[in-house]
């Protein structure tokens, strides 16, 4: 399974332009909806804080455990999981579990609505300019972020050894 | 029906009365929509010699056909009115996401009418629309309505443009505020607003925009990223957003506004923290970007200075950095950032408001008002507690001299008489932005004949500088036309640019998406037409453009502007520029003018031809300029 890609999120690239959402919209609906968009930025002005809200697609996924009618199935192709409309009653009980708010209903069709990864192409990430949004692999996810969080010691390091050349040139 | 949303939205304010009218297609064809929409609108609403600040005036907010699409940039809207400051033609351009709501919301137009009784908003929620009391509103400072509208109305994701202090007390120069800190700031919008005690309009729409071919939407506005990252100004921009002007006006141009443009450059080591590099480096926290918007140029920025303690904004441009800095004679950056940020809570325009206060600065150093006139007020170059509270008189017209300044510099010029107007930079009324045109012969015309005014978007001749001559002589029929200093082919150049400006501010699309990559029309149709479904070419294009460009001119016309309001500070004309690189050089103004008035089939008083307007579809404006 190294090969598994997910949906991911860095906020402080954002910058609340909802391209997203009218791409997702635009996908999966046909129209520029932000009201129709599985994903939907949450905007702070006054802090300028930016975070797109949408599915994690949770491993241990309670909204498929919860879900009544088995409405809910992962995809074992992309991993997503998925809402199968046909049968959803939209009964909200996976809205209410979700710990992401990442579900919504469909106000036409009175069905739950979700995220399903686009088949493993998801929009969203390939027109995000800062790519705040990246669809990877988790494993060079994974060490992309253990680069982020270990800068603060690395950056110190090449500079220590910088100035150590420098004293080099000194003597 | 794709792209518009089809309906207009009719709220008179005198009885109450809201209506929702279909939006007339064939003038949606003709004007696209937000600025041309809304310039053939006013010119149908109004009669001639209107009081701006009478009920009669209308108050027009128009979104076009890409807003709240896909589509780079579209999150933007236009104000449209008789300008108090101006009488004539008044508009400006918003961004962030209040354009893009009001689509969602279904509607492409908002016409205000009459004069509410006493302090009101509106709350337009989808169909459902109200005008709701704001007294408990009036008074407060932008940020703060922001604030206590979305709590009374209990969502957090509506959008809000609003009027602050200075709109209500009738500040000529006074802007109209949305979404914290993005303005429609040009040409007292926010005046006319307040005038109809009209405070903010909120909205939240859920409708959508429908679009014709969606695949190829995606695909056209996947190939415009691609072009528009292909120019390096366009990365540049995304990293310092406009601030990164600040360099290229001065080093390169030489053409950067210091104390009232007495100069137009100073040596890059001694600007300090005033240039778009520093603020990328010491005061941006986050990129921000309008709705839509892959160029994210709205700059989040914070800093901490003792005299102001933490301050952060969302929103820093190249007039941000400038206005209270250079253009006053100030060396901190942080001193203008801050200055701008009280200028947005105010709501208040900060070009005209640097403007104003320039020239009050210059007024003092030349002894044409002393202390007596200025309430005690020590008005030098670069004096920031004077600025800061001259500032302050002017937007909540306090004190006697702000009172008279918040009429802007040409009123203000004419009331303090002994040579004021030599040092009021304006035209038409509207105060000069901070980029001389002395060695930017096509800028100083594009000022000079601008439709609303002194104003450096109408045309924005950014080729003047940054093309090859071959591509000059190719485009308007001269090499010359490249060099900055020349003025052949300048006549043509300004009509093409302002062509081009009127097309893109009627899709609502931004000015600096447009600036370079993706400047020619190809790209921003192939987008057009697959929202729309029609199939424009680009001569549509530039004919759409000219049609705006000569409304909105037989709306001035039809005032009683002429020739001799084309025209430029005396400053530009006949002051030569001291030092930098655009040294020795003014304005040709009237060498340009019979050219420019000739290629766009006027006659040498500046008024369109009868001719002209038919050859447009413009039969019934062409009978009310052969009255002229």
């Amino acid at each position: 399974m190294a090969a598994y890609k997910v949906l991911f999120l860095n906020p402080e690239l954002c910058t609340g332009c909802r391209t997203c959402e009218m791409v997702c919209s635009l996908d999966k609906e046909g129209e520029c909806n932000p009201a129709k968009s599985r994903i939907k930025v949450l905007t702070l002005l006054k802090d300028g804080i930016d975070i797109p809200a949408f599915c994690q697609h949770c491993e241990y996924a309670p909204c498929l455990d919860v879900c009544p009618i088995n409405a809910v199935k992962r995809n074992r192709e992309t991993g997503a999981v998925e809402i199968n409309s046909e049968v959803c009653i939209g009964c909200r009980a996976c809205m209410l579990v979700c710990p992401y708010g990442a579900l919504r209903l469909d106000l036409n069709r009175r069905v739950m609505v979700k995220c399903d990864l686009c088949g493993g192409d998801p929009k969203c990430a390939r027109f995000c300019i800062t790519k705040a949004l990246t669809y990877e692999r988790q494993d060079v996810l994974e060490t992309k972020k253990q680069y982020n969080s270990y800068s603060r010691f690395i950056d110190p390091l090449v500079k220590a050894r910088k100035a150590r050349e420098e004293v080099k040139y000194v003597d | 029906m794709h792209g518009w949303a089809g309906r207009v939205l009719d709220v008179n304010l005198t009885t109450g009365e809201i209506k929702k009218l279909p939006l007339d297609m064939g003038l949606a064809k003709m004007f696209l929509g937000g600025r041309g929409l809304n310039a053939i609108t006013l010119y149908r609403e109004l009669k001639a010699n209107t009081d701006p600040l009478s009920p009669a005036n209308v108050l027009l907010f128009g979104v076009g056909p890409l807003n709240g699409t896909l589509s780079p940039g579209s999150g933007r809207y236009n104000v449209t009115s008789k300008s108090p400051l101006t009488g004539g033609f008044g508009d400006a351009n918003c961004g962030g996401y209040w354009g893009a709501e009001l689509k969602f919301a279904g509607y492409d137009q908002i016409i205000i009418r009459g004069k509410a009784d006493s302090p009101v908003y509106l709350w337009i929620d989808d169909d459902d629309v109200e005008i709701r009391d704001a007294s408990h509103l009036w008074g407060k400072a932008t940020d703060e309505t922001d604030r206590l509208i979305k709590e009374e109305l209990g969502d957090p994701r509506i959008h809000i443009n609003y009027i602050g202090p200075a709109g209500e007390r009738l500040v000529k120069v006074a802007n109209v505020m949305s979404d914290l800190y993005r303005a429609a700031g040009r040409t007292g919008m926010g005046c006319v607003m307040g005038s109809k005690n009209l405070k903010a309009i909120a909205v939240r729409g859920t409708r959508g925009v429908k679009v014709a071919h969606p695949d190829a939407l995606q695909e056209h506005v996947y190939e415009s990223y691609q072009t528009l990252y292909s120019d390096w100004f366009a990365r540049l921009f995304s990293q310092q957003g406009s601030a990164c002007l600040v360099e290229i006006y001065n080093e390169n141009l030489g053409a950067l506004t210091f104390r009232n443009n007495q100069e137009t450059f100073k040596e890059p080591r001694k600007m300090g923290n005033i240039s778009g590099k520093a603020f990328a480096e010491k005061y941006l926290l986050k990129h921000r970007g309008c709705f839509s918007c892959p160029l994210h140029c709205a700059s989040f920025f914070r800093f901490v200075d003792p005299r102001f303690g933490d301050t952060y904004w969302g929103k820093a441009e190249f007039a941000t950095l400038t206005n209270f800095s250079t253009r006053v004679g100030v060396d901190s950056a942080d001193f203008s950032l801050y200055m701008c940020m009280l200028a947005d809570k105010w709501g208040i325009d900060i070009i005209s408001l640097g403007g104003i206060i320039a020239f009050a600065l210059e007024c003092y150093e030349k002894g044409i008002i002393s202390q007596r006139d200025t309430g005690g007020l020590e008005l030098t170059w670069g004096n920031e507690a004077a600025i800061e509270k001259l500032a302050e008189d002017i937007a909540f017209r306090k004190s006697e001299l702000g009172n008279l300044l918040a009429e802007g510099v040409r009123r203000a010029s004419q009331q303090i008489g002994r040579g004021a107007d030599r040092y009021a930079l304006h035209t038409k009324g509207l105060e000069h932005l901070e980029v001389d045109p002395r060695g930017l012969q096509a800028w100083g015309l594009g000022f000079a004949v601008s439709t609303r005014g002194a104003d450096h978007l109408r045309a924005l001749p950014v080729f003047e500088y940054t093309i090859t001559p071959e591509k000059a002589k190719a485009y308007f029929g001269t090499e010359k036309a490249a060099d900055r200093f020349s003025v052949e082919g300048k006549g043509k150049m300004v009509k093409w640019f302002e062509e081009l400006r009127a097309f893109a501010d009627s899709l609502e699309i931004c000015k600096y998406i447009t600036r370079t990559g993706l400047l020619e029309p190809e790209p921003a149709l192939k987008i057009l037409n697959s929202v729309t479904g029609l199939s424009l070419q680009e001569e549509d294009a530039f004919r759409i453009g000219e049609r705006i460009v000569n409304v909105e001119r037989s709306f001035n016309a039809r005032e009683g502007f002429t020739r001799k309001d084309d025209t430029l500070p005396q400053r530009f004309l006949e002051e030569p520029v001291p030092t930098g690189p655009a040294k020795g050089q003014v304005n040709k103004l009237e060498e340009m003018l019979d050219q420019y008035y000739e290629t766009r089939g006027w006659d040498n008083n500046g008024v369109p031809e009868p001719g002209k307007l038919k050859e447009l579809g413009l039969d019934f404006i062409a009978r009310d300029m052969e009255k002229i």
